[in-house]
């Protein structure tokens, strides 16, 4: 879940805002309590100025008269009046006997804010207000940032997700064009909607460019086929002339030097014919012809044709036992792949050497591996192996056009395959991995 | 032979017409579309050479007019176009033999040799003969004066093709093609060496030499030992 960058940002912000929140909630409850207090305070203060005036009024039977009136007022501050000797005039905040000015005290399971002056008669005249009233604003207000903290947090998971998501689906769709023309669908394009934000403006930069180098390839492909198939006539003429004069000709030596220029116009017309193939199968347009193969069977059939070759060149050329893998490809393709592969194994290994076709059927792929124990290919070399006209320098005076493999890999990227080339342990493993069926 | 040419390169239609007429062959070249489709409906061929990339009216086009009159003469299609689809299209049409140009002459003349003396289709013979050599296409044994020979599947198929061919060059592509079904070209030979092999069997150790290889060409079955 976290691979995705838009949800990971999600998170973050969601987590900042809440530790924002919460500090909030603090601050506030702090703010709250001082001012609280305060509040208490000056509350008493006022009504002390008051009773003094009482007082002053009418002495201590008046003051007393006044506790004993508003006793029942809601919300009224709590009196308590005691004698010089703390001896009991009137309750309930009688008996404390609190220090002279401010104090907190604890009444039972109660916390008092108290506040004791002594009156001109020698008495002291204590007022306070129970704190619990303070500590239920206190509570109320740290609900209130719990419900909100606990509102930001699923609000911000809950949004961030559904943004995520949204952004993640255009990312994928992305992606998954990319993957598309890995697989060779070259004509694919990221759907671009509608707006003209960030990744709109970025995906019309990727299609652009995609346009370009399907150009660019284009005109390159068209290059090596139109070449060959310009040449295709003159070279037709060329190969008529030459039977033509094979036929007219008598003596030996010329018939040899005229026999030698048509072998030498066949190898021509062999790449082009592997040019032309290539391109083929490049356009894509086999897909049309894709059914289920039994690749084993077909494997194996392939390496008895080719057997008695690879006896004659002093190799062992054997299929290896293995029960029926289906695919959906094409089956002259696939043949023509593991004909290639198995006659570059046959070319490229010293007599005495082994060489085996096995099928290897798995959950997720089936894959054909045609493996041998001669000489193999240093590891630097494996990559280019697939590109067209690329040989080996050791190989470069042997016979091929340098093609094979390339069609191979050709082939197999039509069928979404994957070609892997390792090293046997001695000599060379090349794999072609179909998806699964 | 009687041969028909459709081919509208006038050059490559001359060298053919000349090479084929050497042959022995008498050989009516059209040089359009048009031409050959009355040609082909009007006269008796043995065979029909037809170009599939033509002007003014596709090969394949005239191949559909020529079956679609009801002329059942054997068709092989010329063409530049090797795809495996333009192969299946060409053959869908009413081909009855496809080749890829260029070409060697005696690739064309081997095939047109098969073309012309086909055998009928009602034809379900049970066993072939060649000399003393005999295949029983339903036990799928062979046996030569006599004697049982143990073939490859691979060999018995090759023997059978070159017996339902006997008395006419088959070529390597041909081979390729029928035994094989490759439509492309192996770098390999393997016609080759099964040939070897089968010769070993077939022939080796026996009076006289049943199979042959025809320099330049392919090989041919004796058909009279």
């Amino acid at each position: 879940m976290l691979r995705s960058t838009s949800l990971r940002l999600a998170a973050i912000y969601t987590a900042g805002f809440a530790v924002a929140v919460a500090l909030l909630g603090v601050v506030t409850v702090v703010a709250t309590r001082t001012a609280l207090a305060e509040q208490f305070d000056t509350r008493i203060r006022t009504e002390m100025a008051a009773v003094k005036v009482d007082y002053s009024e009418g002495g201590l039977a008046h003051i007393l008269e006044e506790i004993d009136e508003r006793r029942n007022n809601p919300g009224e501050l709590s009196f308590g009046v005691e004698g010089a000797h703390g001896e009991l005039i009137k309750g309930p905040l009688d008996r404390l006997h609190p220090p002279l000015g401010w104090s907190t005290l604890r009444r039972g399971d109660h916390t008092l804010r108290v506040f004791a002056q002594t009156l001109p008669d020698g008495s002291h005249l204590i007022l306070g207000e129970d704190m619990a009233r303070m500590g239920a604003v206190e509570t109320s207000i740290q609900h209130a940032f719990i419900l909100a903290f606990a509102l930001v947090m699923v609000l911000g998971a809950a949004g961030g997700f559904a943004l995520s998501r949204a952004v993640a689906r255009r990312l994928q769709a992305i992606s998954g064009t990319a993957q598309a023309i890995i697989d060779g669908d070259l004509g694919r394009r990221i759907p671009v909607a509608g707006g003209d934000d960030d990744l709109a403006r970025m995906a019309q930069t990727i299609n652009r460019m995609l346009d370009r180098i399907t150009g660019l390839m284009d005109s390159l492909r068209h290059v090596s086929s139109d070449i060959a198939h310009d040449l295709r006539t003159p070279l037709n003429r060329l190969r008529q002339r030459l039977e033509q004069s094979l036929r007219r000709a008598s003596e030996p030596e010329h018939r040899a030097q005229i026999e030698g220029a048509l072998r030498d116009v066949d190898a021509i017309l062999v790449t082009f014919a592997a040019i032309l193939r290539i391109a083929e199968v490049e356009a894509g347009a086999r897909r049309a012809a894709f059914r289920p193969i039994d690749l084993t069977q077909l494997a194996h059939g392939v390496a008895d044709d080719f057997a008695p070759a690879a006896e004659d060149a002093g190799q062992t050329l054997a299929p290896v036992p293995a029960p029926a893998a289906h695919i959906i490809g094409d089956p002259d393709l696939i043949t023509q792949m593991t004909v290639n592969l198995v006659e570059n194994a046959i070319r490229h290994t010293p007599a005495g050497s082994a060489i085996r076709v096995e099928v290897l059927a798995a959950a997720d792929a089936v894959s054909l591996v045609v493996s041998d124990n001669g000489p193999g290919v240093p590891e630097a070399e494996r990559e280019r192996l697939f590109d067209r006209f690329h040989r080996l320098e050791r190989s470069r005076s042997s016979a091929g056009s340098g093609l094979g493999l390339a069609l191979v890999a050709a082939i197999a990227r039509l069928h979404r395959a994957e070609v892997q080339l390792s090293d046997s342990g001695r000599g060379l493993r090349v794999t072609v991995r179909f998806p699964a069926t | 032979m009687k041969l028909l040419l459709v081919e509208d390169d006038a050059e490559a239609a001359d060298y053919l017409k000349r090479a084929l007429m050497e042959g022995g062959h008498a050989v009516d070249h059209a040089l359009v579309g048009g031409d050959g489709l009355r040609l082909a409906a009007g006269e008796p061929y043995d065979v029909i050479v037809l170009d599939r990339m033509l002007p003014q009216m596709d090969g394949l086009a005239i191949l559909r007019a020529v079956r679609a009159a009801g002329v059942q003469t054997p068709v092989l299609l010329l063409t530049a176009l090797d795809g495996i689809d333009d192969r299946v299209e060409g053959l869908n049409a009413g081909a009855d033999d496809y080749l890829v140009k260029p070409f060697a002459l005696s690739e064309l003349l081997a095939r047109l040799n098969a073309l012309a003396r086909r055998p009928p289709p009602q034809d379900v013979a049970t066993a072939l003969q060649v000399a003393d050599l005999r295949m029983d296409l339903l036990k799928r044994t062979v046996t030569r004066a006599g004697t049982r020979i143990e073939l490859q599947p691979r060999e018995f198929q090759l023997l059978e093709y070159l017996m339902r061919h006997a008395g006419r060059v088959v070529t390597r592509t041909m081979l390729l093609e029928a035994v094989w079904h490759f439509n492309f070209d192996p770098q390999t030979n393997i016609v080759e060496t099964h040939m070897s092999r089968l010769r070993g069997k077939v022939d080796r150790g026996f009076s006289s030499e049943l199979i042959r290889t025809v320099r330049g060409s392919g090989y041919l079955m004796n058909d009279r030992a």
